[in-house]
């Protein structure tokens, strides 16, 4: 008989990955409430379609691409994207300026900071730089799996992490520069 | 700055511009050959993009120590509940399916029955069988014949079709327009021998079964259908199944609904 692909495949195929599944949608709201039911229902989700996983998807690319439309459904239905209008926008004339900010202070300034203030600069990020950033550098995606995760091209996944991480790179560096005051204004949360 | 200078100033600013979307792909190795001699190119001559690409290394070594979050305990216990109390999906949507592995698992599936036999048009005509919603039997319980050819047909489209030896020689009990015989092999229907005829009628499935007399008229239901109607049909969701009598024998038909030829049509084979 035809045998449908069972729970015990798809749990042990996907319980690896439930960890990060649910660091990924922690980063995108305040709420661990939400996280958690996005994380759960990424999975049923998954469960639901498991037959269409084929052997040429990475596994965790596949889930990361459920979740994302968990996400995009819930924040449309909540329009809660508006809570995440983005502070900055990349102008070339601040990028120019910040060209010349060479790698050893920065390195200094980005070690310095604990791993709060550096993802708390992550959050400020506008959504779709901040998905981008993300997928690469904290799950590791290459390029091809980060588009198929948000359905955009190649080239958008590069352009958006060129200008996303410059953009974090620039918010890193004026928390710094804040009159020494860097931890103090990031941790009182007023981004400004 | 003369002139040419100027010009030359113009096209090293305009592509330092236009390399700002891709010092992200070199950074991360993500370019080709190509592009990659293009940004190192440039960024020998401009400090600016230089120190880009080195602070986007810096950042994504940054991430790399940034811990990886733990799922409490209870989320954990909580996703394994809600796994188990979802539905099981044994019958995996059909339309979902067959876009995505219909090929491969049918190339498994079927690689007795395509040699020889039509290699991926068998395969093909299966498909269309297979992709319907499991049938079950429940309510033709009490017309075994019924039952048993249904049963032997679901059998035959998720296992196998027996090689059939020599086309020329045989052909079905009923000429069905645009079939083609596939196959043919013993069974049992009723209890009793029969002898079934796998045809293919447009990309479906059709599979008739010659039975005997006796198994044919058993059941009353069918006896009075045959007296009104000239045959007896029944279906279980898109499979039909078509009673006839003929000459000392009985014929059922079993296919898709819109594959089944109407009784009027039958052309039997001459006895
Ligand atoms: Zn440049």
């Amino acid at each position: 008989m035809r045998k449908a692909r069972s729970k015990q495949q798809f749990d042990a195929l996907t319980r690896p990955w439930r960890d990060r599944l649910f660091g990924v949608a922690l980063r995108q709201t305040q709420s661990r409430e939400v996280a958690e039911d996005w994380t759960q229902e990424a999975l049923l989700r998954g469960w639901r379609d498991f037959a269409q996983l084929t052997d040429q998807v990475a596994v965790y690319a596949w889930l990361l691409k459920i979740l994302n439309r968990v996400v995009a459904d819930d924040v449309r239905r909540n329009a809660r994207r508006d809570q995440l209008a983005p502070m900055l926008t990349t102008g070339d004339a601040f990028l120019q300026e910040q060209a010349c900010t060479s790698a050893g202070p920065f390195e200094q300034t980005v070690q310095t900071q604990s791993n709060e203030q550096f993802m708390k600069a992550v959050q400020a990020l506008p959504d779709n730089f901040r998905q981008v950033v993300l997928l690469r550098d904290v799950e590791g995606l290459n390029y091809q799996e980060v588009g198929e995760v948000l359905d955009i091209a190649q080239g958008t996944v590069m352009s958006r992490l060129s200008r996303g991480r410059r953009l974090l790179a620039s918010l890193l560096i004026r928390t710094e520069s804040a009159d020494g005051l860097a931890a103090t204004s990031i941790h009182g949360g007023k981004p400004t | 700055m003369n002139d040419v200078e100027k010009s030359e100033a113009g096209r090293f600013s305009e592509l330092h511009l236009e390399l700002q979307d891709w010092l992200a792909g070199y950074a991360d190795g993500e370019l080709d050959d190509h592009h990659t001699a293009l940004v190192e190119a440039h960024l020998a001559g401009c400090e600016a993009c230089r120190a880009d690409v080195a602070r986007q290394q810096v950042m994504s070594r940054r991430f790399q120590e940034v811990p990886t979050t733990r799922m409490p305990f209870d989320l954990q216990k909580r996703l394994d509940k809600a796994l188990a109390d979802a539905p099981e999906y044994s019958d995996p949507a059909p339309r979902t399916t067959s876009r995505f592995n219909l090929r491969q698992w049918l190339t498994g599936l079927y690689r007795p029955a395509v040699v020889g036999t039509g290699g991926w048009v068998v395969a093909l005509v299966l498909a269309g069988v297979l992709l319907l919603p499991d049938v079950g039997l429940r309510s033709h319980d009490h017309i075994r014949m019924v039952s048993d050819a249904l049963a032997d047909y679901q059998k035959v489209a998720v296992t196998d079709l027996p090689a059939l030896a020599n086309t020329a020689d045989i052909s079905a009990p009923a000429k069905l327009a645009g079939g083609r015989l596939l196959a043919t092999w013993h069974t049992t229907v009723g209890g009793e021998p029969a002898q079934a005829f796998a045809m293919r009628r447009g990309n479906s499935l059709v599979i008739q079964y010659r039975i005997s007399e006796h198994v044919l008229f058993r059941n009353p239901d069918v006896r009075q259908a045959m007296a009104t109607m000239g045959g007896y049909r029944t279906h279980e969701k898109q499979l039909e199944v078509l009673a006839v009598p003929m000459k000392e024998a009985g014929l059922l038909i079993v296919g898709p609904a819109n594959a089944m030829p109407a009784t009027s049509d039958l052309d039997l084979e001459p006895t």
